[in-house]
Protein backbone atom coordinates (compact mmCIF):
# COMPACT_ATOMS: atom_id res chain seq x y z
CA UNK A 1 0.00 0.00 0.00
CA UNK A 2 1.60 3.42 -0.78
CA UNK A 3 2.17 5.72 1.93
CA UNK A 4 -0.11 8.98 1.46
CA UNK A 5 1.44 12.21 2.69
CA UNK A 6 -1.08 13.06 5.14
CA UNK A 7 0.52 16.77 5.79
CA UNK A 8 0.04 17.54 2.19
CA UNK A 9 -3.95 16.02 2.23
CA UNK A 10 -4.18 18.26 5.53
CA UNK A 11 -3.07 21.05 4.04
CA UNK A 12 -5.41 21.21 1.37
CA UNK A 13 -8.80 20.66 3.74
CA UNK A 14 -7.45 23.40 5.57
CA UNK A 15 -7.55 25.64 2.93
CA UNK A 16 -10.75 24.55 1.36
CA UNK A 17 -11.91 24.09 4.87
CA UNK A 18 -10.78 28.31 5.12
CA UNK A 19 -12.57 28.61 1.94
CA UNK A 20 -15.87 27.70 2.75
CA UNK A 21 -15.77 29.26 6.54
CA UNK A 22 -14.87 32.42 4.86
CA UNK A 23 -18.07 32.21 2.61
CA UNK A 24 -20.11 31.59 4.89
CA UNK A 25 -19.13 34.69 7.35
CA UNK A 26 -19.75 36.32 4.06
CA UNK A 27 -23.16 34.76 3.56
CA UNK A 28 -23.78 35.42 7.44
CA UNK A 29 -24.13 39.35 6.54
CA UNK A 30 -22.19 39.60 10.26
CA UNK A 31 -19.86 41.79 8.83
CA UNK A 32 -20.28 43.64 6.17
CA UNK A 33 -16.90 44.12 4.78
CA UNK A 34 -16.58 40.60 3.46
CA UNK A 35 -17.39 40.01 0.12
CA UNK A 36 -18.96 36.37 -0.35
CA UNK A 37 -17.46 34.46 -3.53
CA UNK A 38 -20.21 35.56 -6.13
CA UNK A 39 -19.68 39.03 -5.80
CA UNK A 40 -16.13 38.46 -6.16
CA UNK A 41 -16.82 36.47 -9.35
CA UNK A 42 -19.28 39.74 -10.20
CA UNK A 43 -16.43 41.85 -10.10
CA UNK A 44 -13.73 39.63 -11.62
CA UNK A 45 -16.26 38.64 -14.56
CA UNK A 46 -16.89 43.05 -15.31
CA UNK A 47 -13.32 43.05 -17.04
CA UNK A 48 -12.89 40.71 -20.15
CA UNK A 49 -9.47 39.99 -18.75
CA UNK A 50 -10.62 38.58 -15.45
CA UNK A 51 -13.25 36.78 -17.65
CA UNK A 52 -10.52 35.18 -19.98
CA UNK A 53 -8.83 34.35 -16.77
CA UNK A 54 -11.49 32.63 -15.15
CA UNK A 55 -12.85 30.72 -17.97
CA UNK A 56 -8.73 29.62 -18.96
CA UNK A 57 -9.22 28.34 -14.80
CA UNK A 58 -12.57 26.31 -15.74
CA UNK A 59 -10.91 25.23 -19.36
CA UNK A 60 -7.73 24.11 -17.56
CA UNK A 61 -9.68 22.33 -14.54
CA UNK A 62 -12.51 20.63 -17.58
CA UNK A 63 -9.20 19.17 -19.28
CA UNK A 64 -7.68 17.75 -15.68
CA UNK A 65 -10.50 16.03 -14.90
CA UNK A 66 -12.33 14.92 -18.09
CA UNK A 67 -9.48 14.76 -21.01
CA UNK A 68 -6.14 13.98 -19.95
CA UNK A 69 -5.08 10.80 -20.49
CA UNK A 70 -8.92 10.11 -21.48
CA UNK A 71 -9.67 8.12 -18.17
CA UNK A 72 -12.32 9.70 -17.59
CA UNK A 73 -12.57 10.00 -13.52
CA UNK A 74 -11.43 6.91 -13.53
CA UNK A 75 -7.49 6.26 -12.47
CA UNK A 76 -7.26 2.48 -13.46
CA UNK B 1 -8.50 -11.93 -10.90
CA UNK B 2 -12.24 -10.74 -9.79
CA UNK B 3 -11.01 -9.67 -6.08
CA UNK B 4 -8.36 -7.80 -7.92
CA UNK B 5 -10.93 -5.69 -10.05
CA UNK B 6 -13.49 -5.13 -6.91
CA UNK B 7 -10.30 -3.77 -5.02
CA UNK B 8 -9.47 -1.67 -8.16
CA UNK B 9 -13.00 -0.33 -8.19
CA UNK B 10 -13.11 -0.01 -4.81
CA UNK B 11 -10.37 2.28 -4.02
CA UNK B 12 -11.45 4.22 -7.84
CA UNK B 13 -14.28 4.81 -5.28
CA UNK B 14 -12.47 6.04 -2.20
CA UNK B 15 -9.64 7.96 -3.98
CA UNK B 16 -11.54 9.91 -6.77
CA UNK B 17 -15.37 9.44 -6.45
CA UNK B 18 -15.92 10.32 -3.20
CA UNK B 19 -13.61 13.82 -2.93
CA UNK B 20 -15.40 14.57 -6.09
CA UNK B 21 -18.66 13.97 -5.51
CA UNK B 22 -17.70 15.70 -1.53
CA UNK B 23 -15.76 19.15 -3.06
CA UNK B 24 -18.81 19.02 -6.03
CA UNK B 25 -21.72 19.09 -3.58
CA UNK B 26 -20.04 21.57 -1.09
CA UNK B 27 -19.40 24.02 -3.70
CA UNK B 28 -22.68 23.70 -5.36
CA UNK B 29 -24.62 24.10 -1.96
CA UNK B 30 -22.59 27.06 -1.21
CA UNK B 31 -23.41 28.61 -4.53
CA UNK B 32 -27.23 27.87 -4.10
CA UNK B 33 -27.21 28.97 -0.75
CA UNK B 34 -25.32 32.39 -1.77
CA UNK B 35 -28.23 32.18 -4.76
CA UNK B 36 -30.91 31.95 -2.45
CA UNK B 37 -29.93 34.59 -0.37
CA UNK B 38 -29.02 37.29 -3.34
CA UNK B 39 -32.41 36.80 -4.32
CA UNK B 40 -33.98 37.26 -1.49
CA UNK B 41 -32.17 40.37 -0.74
CA UNK B 42 -33.33 41.50 -4.22
CA UNK B 43 -36.71 40.61 -3.74
CA UNK B 44 -36.96 42.62 -0.08
CA UNK B 45 -35.37 45.53 -1.75
CA UNK B 46 -37.67 45.71 -4.63
CA UNK B 47 -40.80 45.12 -2.40
CA UNK B 48 -42.15 42.24 -3.51
CA UNK B 49 -40.78 37.89 -3.59
CA UNK B 50 -40.78 37.92 -7.45
CA UNK B 51 -38.26 38.76 -10.02
CA UNK B 52 -39.50 41.83 -12.59
CA UNK B 53 -41.10 40.18 -15.66
CA UNK B 54 -37.95 39.86 -18.50
CA UNK B 55 -39.38 40.56 -22.17
CA UNK B 56 -38.72 38.44 -25.09
CA UNK B 57 -35.01 39.29 -26.22
CA UNK B 58 -34.19 40.87 -29.56
CA UNK B 59 -32.41 39.23 -32.29
CA UNK B 60 -30.11 41.57 -31.74
CA UNK B 61 -29.41 41.08 -27.91
CA UNK B 62 -28.39 37.47 -28.55
CA UNK B 63 -26.08 38.09 -31.04
CA UNK B 64 -24.41 40.12 -28.30
CA UNK B 65 -24.88 37.32 -26.17
CA UNK B 66 -23.25 35.37 -28.61
CA UNK B 67 -20.61 37.86 -29.64
CA UNK B 68 -19.77 38.00 -25.49
CA UNK B 69 -19.62 34.23 -25.73
CA UNK B 70 -17.25 34.04 -28.60
CA UNK B 71 -15.27 36.68 -26.95
CA UNK B 72 -14.36 34.84 -23.53
CA UNK B 73 -14.82 31.71 -24.65
CA UNK B 74 -11.79 32.48 -27.63
CA UNK B 75 -9.80 34.63 -24.97
CA UNK B 76 -10.02 32.30 -21.82
CA UNK B 77 -8.65 29.57 -24.78
CA UNK B 78 -5.72 31.43 -25.88
CA UNK B 79 -4.68 32.34 -22.40
CA UNK B 80 -4.69 29.11 -21.28
CA UNK B 81 -2.58 27.73 -24.19
CA UNK B 82 -0.21 30.54 -23.88
CA UNK B 83 0.16 29.47 -20.10
CA UNK B 84 0.71 25.82 -21.14
CA UNK B 85 3.10 26.48 -23.77
CA UNK B 86 5.28 28.96 -21.94
CA UNK B 87 4.92 25.69 -18.63
CA UNK B 88 6.00 23.28 -21.29
CA UNK B 89 9.02 25.56 -22.86
CA UNK B 90 10.02 27.51 -19.40
CA UNK B 91 9.21 25.40 -16.91
CA UNK B 92 9.06 21.63 -17.26
CA UNK B 93 8.70 19.16 -20.15
CA UNK B 94 5.77 16.97 -19.57
CA UNK B 95 5.80 13.53 -21.23
CA UNK B 96 3.53 12.23 -23.39
CA UNK B 97 1.30 14.08 -25.77
CA UNK B 98 1.42 17.29 -23.56
CA UNK B 99 0.44 19.99 -25.78
CA UNK B 100 -1.37 18.29 -28.14
CA UNK B 101 -4.09 16.87 -25.36
CA UNK B 102 -4.17 20.40 -23.99
CA UNK B 103 -5.07 21.68 -27.72
CA UNK B 104 -7.05 19.44 -28.43
CA UNK B 105 -8.59 18.63 -25.10
CA UNK B 106 -9.60 22.27 -24.41
CA UNK B 107 -11.33 22.70 -28.17
CA UNK B 108 -13.06 19.98 -27.63
CA UNK B 109 -14.73 20.62 -24.14
CA UNK B 110 -15.24 24.47 -26.16
CA UNK B 111 -17.26 22.58 -28.71
CA UNK B 112 -18.90 20.48 -26.38
CA UNK B 113 -19.91 23.25 -23.67
CA UNK B 114 -20.60 26.74 -26.04
CA UNK B 115 -24.02 24.08 -27.75
CA UNK B 116 -24.82 23.26 -24.16
CA UNK B 117 -24.75 26.71 -22.63
CA UNK B 118 -26.67 28.58 -25.37
CA UNK B 119 -28.86 26.07 -24.99
CA UNK B 120 -29.34 26.54 -21.27
CA UNK B 121 -29.60 30.04 -21.46
CA UNK B 122 -32.55 30.01 -24.89
CA UNK B 123 -34.53 27.45 -22.13
CA UNK B 124 -34.53 29.72 -19.03
CA UNK B 125 -35.24 32.69 -21.37
CA UNK B 126 -38.48 30.73 -22.27
CA UNK B 127 -39.08 29.13 -19.34
CA UNK B 128 -39.09 33.17 -18.21
CA UNK B 129 -41.48 34.53 -21.01
CA UNK B 130 -43.81 31.20 -20.30
CA UNK B 131 -43.67 32.67 -16.48
CA UNK B 132 -44.51 36.51 -17.18
CA UNK B 133 -47.29 35.50 -19.56
CA UNK B 134 -49.16 33.07 -17.02
CA UNK B 135 -48.95 36.23 -15.08
CA UNK B 136 -46.92 34.66 -11.60
CA UNK B 137 -45.50 38.17 -11.90
CA UNK B 138 -47.77 41.16 -10.30
CA UNK B 139 -48.38 43.97 -12.61
CA UNK B 140 -46.05 46.82 -10.52
CA UNK B 141 -46.86 49.97 -9.20
CA UNK B 142 -43.90 51.67 -7.35
CA UNK B 143 -41.27 54.64 -9.16
CA UNK B 144 -38.50 51.35 -8.97
CA UNK B 145 -40.92 49.13 -10.57
CA UNK B 146 -41.68 52.21 -13.70
CA UNK B 147 -38.04 52.81 -13.83
CA UNK B 148 -37.19 48.97 -14.43
CA UNK B 149 -40.15 48.67 -16.61
CA UNK B 150 -38.32 51.35 -18.90
CA UNK B 151 -35.72 49.31 -19.71
CA UNK B 152 -35.15 47.56 -22.97
CA UNK B 153 -35.74 43.98 -24.10
CA UNK B 154 -32.91 42.30 -22.27
CA UNK B 155 -31.36 38.31 -22.99
CA UNK B 156 -30.03 37.13 -19.59
CA UNK B 157 -27.45 34.43 -19.98
CA UNK B 158 -28.34 31.35 -17.46
CA UNK B 159 -25.18 31.02 -15.79
CA UNK B 160 -23.78 34.52 -15.84
CA UNK B 161 -26.24 36.75 -15.61
CA UNK B 162 -24.97 38.86 -18.37
CA UNK B 163 -28.14 40.98 -20.07
CA UNK B 164 -26.50 42.08 -23.02
CA UNK B 165 -27.75 45.23 -24.55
Amino acid sequence: MAKHPVLGYLVWAVLFGALFAWEGLALSHLSGAVPTLSATFRLITRYPVGRWALFALWLWFGWHIFIRGWHFLLRA
Amino acid sequence: MIGAASATSGSVIRQDLVPITTGYVLLMGTLAAGLVRQRRDRAVAAGHSAEPGIAAPGRRAWLRLIGHMAGTFTGGYLVLMAIVVAYYFGVARVSGNFLESAVTGCALLLGLSAPLFLAASWLAERRDRRRDRRGAHPPSSGPADAGRQADPPRCRNLITGVRPG
